[in-house]
Order: structure tokens, then C-alpha cells, then sequence
């Protein structure tokens, strides 16, 4: 099967793309003997990308360890577009952490570990709150619980903030409209990639959306929060 | 009874003596399916897109000349729209795909006003492959189907399987018959049945398929199979999986030489076709025409570029059909044939 791979970074002056594979992919074995030179096929850019609102002055990161990987490239972006940056991980205990030498200064990083031995003692959803007012969007990626447990606590945002929006109707459905038109929603999450065909035939990463189920590759693996229809964590 | 293809000759034809170039006349892998109707369904090339694995078609024809296939063969399609299995819907295993679709499709009437109009402007034939937990049903869905654009019905006795409580269609010789008649007396579309690889008594569900009306048989696809999340201790894919891929391939080989030897209509081979050698041993095995399926997954030019390989490889041993090669190797099952 093709292994999933995300896109780390990308020097234009040099012509060169750096991949982010997964520790645990049962490729990595294979794909650490390369050597320069060798010749790999390459099948993409698939799916739809996170996108950042040009309005978005303040941005909030939220992930679990094993994908802060995921998220920094758009991190550093958003940093060299001049917005402020604010990254909540969620780990085991701090030797899981990733260590804050590796980001940016300018990163304000806030961790969380379920042993308490360093940050914040639970889970990472437990800092959201603190950050809800000041990010004008979030991005998320992590195991389906943690994902699922934050688009609960964002759907709740609007109404925490007291926020009213100017529309022909009232209620929650102006707010629904509303938010669809003004933009990429405050929650996108990146969902994990599963094995497939990559390119929406064979329907085997299909997750449930609010109406139909949608696929993770081709309609993903960037979804507003809304999008999914989330139910009891699997 | 299949008798053995005459030994494989070269091209006597002595050099022509005018100097222009002759051309050798192309390597004719044309594949008549249904040899009692003659035209009824005739395949440009012996490698197909086995069902599931190139869905309806339409992504796929976005990445590669479909037009260029032997056929495909559609995702399961049902009575009802069904919306599949939770993820996660696959696994890896170690020669093969573990994959718990559910059977995922927007229903017969769905693909019938939808599909199959857009199937009727393609040169490849689309065989709309039926899953049902009834008989009843089956036949419902086999005499809906008679429509411009669809040009066969495979009848998947393991689908019927999976939807089914008690005794697998596959096993049972007689179960299998009626639900081939009933399918049969729905339509008179060609039909090919595909045997699973559970069957254990292969060629005497192929004779009773195959009496009771099927045009063709197809002989692969997957097995039950299941996996175990290590990291919570529970089942994955909801304990219900199927397995496909390479680990198949044997199986395959062995099924299409039993079925082979039973029946005297087409063979079709199914099961972990990865490379050209794989396409050659189930030819040779008994098979007329191959599909690929889960080599799809990682790569849907496969079948283009495999009979274009088909076609160099006769053409290297002089052959003017890979139709000569079919079922040369006898006895593979390590039983006399009868």
C-alpha cells in the first residue's frame, strides 16, 4: 500500500520538500536505507489543506505529542505572516513532550500531561479555555478522542463569549449561517490518515459527517469542526 | 471437459520479400466471456477491476484512460442505500489488506439513474456486482439492472455471506445453485458468479453454479479474516474483516484450476494479482480473463500496464492470443481430471 506522508516543510530556494513520516509506519524501516539520489513515487498534494483566515491575527495549535509534527509547518507560517502563535500539547508525562528548544521564540507553548510532571496535570482540552477569547481560529490534530472532546467544547465557544451575529434570522441557525459565510470555521481538525487508495475510490477512510460519511483523503483530512458528526469516541 | 491447448508454435509465416516493413499482427487478447452468446460480452484485453476496488468508476476515470480496461467491476451494490461500516474500515496485514467497507453504496436505484447512463458512454463494459441478504432480493436487484450501461451482473456468493447468519452460500453447493436460479430468472444479462475462496468443495459449487445458469464464474476474492488492536485489547474492524491481497494469490491459483476443471465456461481468476507472472500462472491455471482488485488500491494503472505486458509477453513466445495459453498447465490441484 502507499504510505501516508504529510508535508513538513518546503525550501523553495533549494528545491526541496521535507516529508513527515510516522515513527510507526511499517514503511519507515524501508524508507530510512534511501539514499540521495534514489527515485520514490510520489502521488499528491491530495486532499484539502487547513486554511488560515487572513483576519486571523492569533492562532491557537492544539495537539497531542506524536502530531505537534503535523502542525508546524503551518505554525511557522503563520508566524512569518506576522500573526502570534500559541501551541497546547497534550503528552504523557514530560518525557514525551517536544522539547520547547526545538520551536520558534516567538511560540508561546503551553503543555499538559496526564501524570502532572510537567504543566498542567490532565488533558490538554483542560487549557482551551484559557485561549478560546484571544484565538481568532484553532487548529487541532490528535487521537479521535482528543479531537472529539474539543469540537465539543468549541461548539459551546459562541455562546461562552456572548458573541451575537448580525444576520436575517435569529437564533442558532443565524449563527450557523453566519459562521459558514464568514470564513474557514474557529475549529479545523486534521484527522489521521488510514491505509487507502488516497484518492476517494475505495471508501475504506470514510468517517461519519453530518449527513453522509466523508472521505478522509479526498473531502479531508481538514475538517471544520462542524463538518463531522462526532458520537461516543470508538 | 477443457482439453489442452496445442503446444504453443512460432509464427511460420516466412519473411515476406517486398522491402517494406510488414508489421506482425498485434497480440489478440480479446476475451469472449459468454462463448454461448457470442457478442454478449466481449472483453479488449483479459484484465478487469475487480469489485470494490475501483469503486463506480468515475474517480478513477479522473486518474487513468478507463476506456483501456477489460471491464470493471463495480462496488457492491444493495436493495438499499447502505452507509458502511465505522472507521476504521482497514488494516494492513502482513501479505494483504484487512478492509471492513460494510458495503458502503447508495443503492440500486441510486446507480441506476445516476451511473449508468454516464457507464453507457464508455467503450469499457461496467458489470454491476449485486449484494443481497436474500435470494428475493437478489433477483429484485438482477431485474432492475437490465439497463443501457450496464453490460453484466456479478453475483458475489460472499457478500451474501457477510449479510447472512447460518451456513455460508460458499459452502453449500445447493444454497448457492438457487440463488444463482433466482438471479437467473431475473435477467438475462450475462452473469458471472464469483465463488468465494472459503468454499473448501470448489468444483462442485461450480458445477452447480454454473448448471443452474451462470455464464461465468470468477474465482478469488477475499477471506474472513480479523485483527486485534494490541494497544486497547479489542477487535479491530469490528471483528469482521476480510483479507485480500497478495496472501490470496495461492488460493486463487489453486481455486480457478478446480473450477477449471469442472465447468467448461469462462474462469475467471481473482486474488492478490500484483505482477504480470501473477496474470501468466492464473492464465495458464485455467483463467480467460484476471482481475486485479486490491493492487488497485496502491496503483489504478495497474491493469493497463499488465496487458500491455500480456501482449509483449505472447508476442516473445510467438503466441497470436493469450486465449493459447489458457489452462495449459494441467493438474495443478494434484487430482486427476476428470
Amino acid at each position: 500500500m502507499r504510505r501516508p506522508v504529510t508535508i513538513h516543510g518546503i525550501e523553495r530556494a533549494r528545491a526541496e520538500i521535507t516529508l513527515h513520516v510516522a515513527a510507526g509506519d511499517p514503511a519507515a524501516p524501508w524508507l530510512s536505507t534511501l539514499h540521495v539520489g534514489d527515485r520514490v513515487a510520489l502521488l499528491g498534494p491530495l486532499g484539502k489543506p487547513i486554511r488560515l483566515d487572513r483576519r486571523s491575527h492569533h492562532v491557537l495549535f492544539v495537539a497531542d505529542a506524536a502530531s505537534v509534527a503535523l502542525l508546524l509547518p503551518l505554525a511557522d507560517e503563520a508566524l512569518a505572516t506576522g500573526r502570534q502563535v500559541t501551541l497546547l500539547v497534550g503528552a504523557r508525562s514530560g518525557t514525551d513532550v517536544y522539547p520547547s528548544s526545538l520551536l520558534p521564540d516567538e511560540v508561546e507553548y503551553v503543555v499538559a500531561t496526564d501524570d502532572g510532571s510537567l504543566g498542567h496535570s490532565g488533558s490538554v482540552v483542560d487549557l482551551v479555555i484559557d485561549y478560546e477569547a484571544w484565538a481568532d481560529q484553532a487548529v487541532a490534530a490528535g487521537p479521535a478522542w482528543m479531537l472529539d472532546r474539543l469540537v465539543g467544547f468549541a461548539a459551546g465557544r459562541d455562546r461562552r463569549l456572548g458573541v451575537a451575529r448580525l444576520g436575517r434570522r435569529t437564533g442558532r441557525r443565524a449563527t450557523a449561517a453566519a459562521t459558514r459565510s464568514a470564513g474557514p470555521a474557529w475549529l479545523q481538525v486534521f484527522l489521521p490518515q488510514t491505509v487507502g487508495c488516497a484518492l476517494g475510490i475505495c471508501l475504506g477512510c470514510v468517517v461519519p459527517g453530518i449527513r453522509d460519511g466523508v472521505r478522509v483523503c479526498r473531502d479531508g483530512p481538514v475538517f471544520a469542526a462542524e463538518e463531522l458528526a462526532w458520537d461516543e469516541p470508538s | 471437459m477443457r482439453s489442452p491447448a496445442p503446444a504453443v508454435e512460432p509464427d511460420p509465416a516466412p519473411p515476406p520479400e517486398d522491402d517494406a516493413a510488414v508489421e506482425r499482427a498485434p497480440v489478440d487478447l480479446s476475451v469472449d466471456l459468454v462463448p454461448s452468446r457470442p457478442g454478449a460480452l466481449v472483453l479488449n484485453n483479459p484484465l478487469m477491476a475487480a469489485a470494490g476496488c475501483l469503486g463506480y468508476g468515475f474517480e478513477a476515470a479522473e486518474q487513468i484512460d478507463i476506456d483501456r480496461l477489460g471491464a470493471i467491476v463495480t462496488r457492491g451494490t444493495t436493495l438499499s442505500p447502505r452507509s458502511g461500516s465505522p472507521p476504521p474500515r482497514m488494516a494492513e496485514a502482513p501479505a494483504g489488506l484487512l478492509h471492513a467497507i460494510g458495503l458502503q453504496n447508495p443503492g440500486i436505484d441510486s446507480v441506476l439513474d445516476r451511473f449508468a447512463p454516464r457507464w453507457a458512454t464508455w467503450q469499457v463494459p461496467v458489470v454491476l456486482s449485486l449484494c443481497a441478504v436474500s435470494a428475493d432480493d437478489l433477483a429484485a436487484l438482477a431485474a432492475r439492472a437490465d439497463v443501457p450501461g450496464v453490460a453484466a451482473l456479478e453475483l458475489d456468493l460472499a457478500s451474501v455471506d457477510l449479510t447472512r447468519d447460518g451456513r455460508p452460500l460458499s459452502l453449500d453447493a445447493g444454497a448457492a445453485a438457487r440463488t444463482t436460479e433466482a438471479v437467473r430468472s431475473a435477467s438475462d444479462l450475462p452473469l458471472m458468479v464469483k465463488l468465494s475462496p472459503a468454499a473448501t468443495d470448489v468444483r462442485a459449487v461450480a458445477r452447480t453454479v454454473v448448471d443452474a445458469g451462470a455464464d461465468a464464474l470468477t474465482c478469488g476474492g477475499g477471506l474472513p479474516a480479523a485483527a486485534i488492536d494490541r494497544v486497547r485489547s479489542r477487535a479491530l474492524l469490528g471483528g469482521r474483516a476480510t483479507l485480500s491481497g497478495p496472501a490470496l494469490r495461492p488460493v486463487a491459483l489453486r481455486m480457478v484450476a478446480e473450477a477449471a476443471a469442472a465447468v467448461k465456461v469462462p474462469v475467471i481468476g481473482c486474488g492478490g494479482v500484483v505482477t504480470i507472472d501473477d496474470v501468466i500462472d492464473l492464465v495458464v491455471a485455467g483463467a480467460s480473463a484476471v482481475q486485479v482488485g486490491t493492487a488497485l488500491l496502491a496503483d489504478p494503472e495497474l491493469p493497463l500496464r499488465l496487458a500491455d505486458q500480456l501482449a509483449d509477453h505472447c508476442e516473445g513466445i510467438g503466441a497470436g492470443s493469450h486465449r493459447d495459453l489458457v489452462g495449459t498447465v494441467t493438474d495443478i490441484s494434484g487430482r486427476r481430471r476428470r
